[in-house]
């Protein structure tokens, strides 16, 4: 009765999360969902025995992606060079939050417990390059911009719109369907290997198990062309690069009928002085329809933006030496 | 001296709101949010795309030369859910649309609060492109 076994162990780490969550109760980021899981509820099986995850899900939020640091400069990371875009905070979601049960969490970085990701300079650096020269080169653009993707984890992150998730099973599989960009994410559960390290993809290499009611999903093999986080919404990290070594383990955890408990944990010691955790959760919208997400049919931002930079810089030529 | 004091106060508002996040792409590399524009005109065209909405307006100028402008709105769903519908703006629609003009002074602008015929109110803008709330007023709905 491997299952039973299986069960148990499954059981035994639930017990051990719900009292490390309590313990964990007076820090300022402890994820707002997991406080009180639901004791009595059992998650439902799909028919092949699963933990059933299937369904529709929104992540929309209000909680800042990080907390906020004096040294913060949330303009710059919208890409508003000169101010007159009035640049970012972490206060406004509101058109999509004000029907939704809020979290009271402070940052959905819930590790390190500063709600810090631990950047290092160099990255930090190449993305201020990359945001200060948006106007110059289609490749400082963030894959999203040029709807390649948002990423894994990155599209797992809010951003405002365009929020829905489809999650669906199948033997052997679980498949993710992302409204924002159509993305879908094939995820075997067989314990196949990672494909080898010369196959080098954008959102990386998934491989899916269950530890108890938990979905793991290891992520490797991803290429360096890519970013980690792409939406304004994640302030500091957008247009952070990620590196070939880059390791993202995420974890989908049913805790009620309508939630699911979403924790990522991204290493990438080229970019990271240290692994960091996002936490948060994503609801159940069953008449939450995905809209058709043909990205490149209403995409005009980059040649826009580029154009915007030639006028620029006629205008620069225009006015003469300084 | 009215116009000055409007922008100035337009200002404070904007540092106050905090803004906007969820934008596909930067506002500020595109589109000028110092450079307000009210287009008044007829909806020619509507399209439901993502991950922006494109509304195309023909403005006709006191020449009775008419110009189009485009003006990019929120994605689909983020519209649908501040209560837009398919026939919100159908064509032939008379409004009238404040917005941020494009860097590069093409006929384009990023939009903000659009009125109809009848006085209502609709919110067109990205949902949050970083842009300036732009006459995001009380009575534009959500």
């Amino acid at each position: 009765m491997r299952n039973r076994r299986f069960m148990l162990v499954a059981l035994a780490a639930l017990v051990t999360a719900a009292a490390l969550v309590a313990a964990a109760g007076q820090e300022q980021n402890a994820p707002a969902n997991t406080a009180e899981p639901a004791q009595d509820w059992t998650p439902p099986r799909t028919p092949d025995g699963q933990p059933d995850l299937q369904g529709t899900w929104t992540n929309y939020t209000s909680t800042p992606f990080e907390v906020l640091d004096e040294s913060d400069t949330p303009a710059f990371y919208s890409g508003d060079l000169d101010g007159t875009g009035k640049g970012t905070g972490p206060s406004s979601f509101s058109n999509d939050v004000s029907d939704r049960e809020l979290t009271k969490m402070t940052s959905l970085v819930v590790d390190p417990s500063n709600g810090r990701v631990p950047i290092m300079p160099w990255a930090e650096e190449r993305r201020n390059y990359k945001l200060e020269h948006v106007q110059d080169d289609w490749v400082n653009h963030t894959p999203w911009e040029r709807c390649i993707t948002r990423g894994v984890p990155g599209g797992l992150f809010p951003a405002g719109y365009g929020s829905g998730y489809q999650i669906m099973q199948s033997p052997g599989y679980v498949a993710i369907i992302y409204e924002m960009i159509h993305e879908a994410r094939i995820i075997p559960l067989d314990g196949r290997p990672h494909i080898g390290s010369s196959i080098r993809l954008w959102n990386g290499d998934s491989r899916g198990h269950w530890e108890g009611n938990t979905l793991v999903v290891d992520i490797t093999g991803y290429n360096d062309k890519g970013s980690v986080a792409t939406n304004v919404a994640t302030q500091r990290v957008r247009s952070i690069p990620q590196s070939e070594a880059l390791h993202v383990v995420e974890r989908f955890t049913r805790i009620d009928e309508n939630t699911i408990d979403y924790e990522v944990v991204v290493d990438d010691p080229e970019v990271f002085t240290s692994p960091w955790t996002v936490a948060m959760p994503l609801h159940l919208e069953p008449d939450y329809r995905l809209f058709e997400y043909a990205c490149h049919e209403g995409n005009h931002a980059v040649p826009n933006t580029l154009s915007a930079g030639r006028a620029r810089d006629q205008a620069a030529q225009a006015a003469g030496p300084q | 001296m009215r116009t000055p004091l409007f922008i100035a106060a337009a200002g404070l508002v904007v540092l106050a709101a905090g803004s906007p996040l969820t934008a596909h792409h930067s506002f500020a590399a595109e589109f000028d949010g110092t450079n307000p524009v009210t287009i008044t005109g007829t909806v020619t065209k509507m399209e439901w795309t993502n991950p922006h909405a494109w509304l195309h307006v023909d403005v006709t100028g006191s020449d009775g030369n008419v110009v189009s402008w485009m003006v990019e709105g929120g994605a689909p769903n983020a519209l649908l859910r501040r209560g837009w519908n398919r026939d919100s703006v159908a064509p032939g629609t008379a409004v009238i649309v404040r917005g941020f003009r494009a860097r590069d002074g093409s006929n384009r602008a990023s939009g903000g609060d659009l009125t109809l015929p009848d006085g209502t109110k609709l919110f067109i803008a990205s949902s949050g492109a970083g842009a300036p709330p732009g006459g995001r007023d009380a009575e534009a709905k959500k």
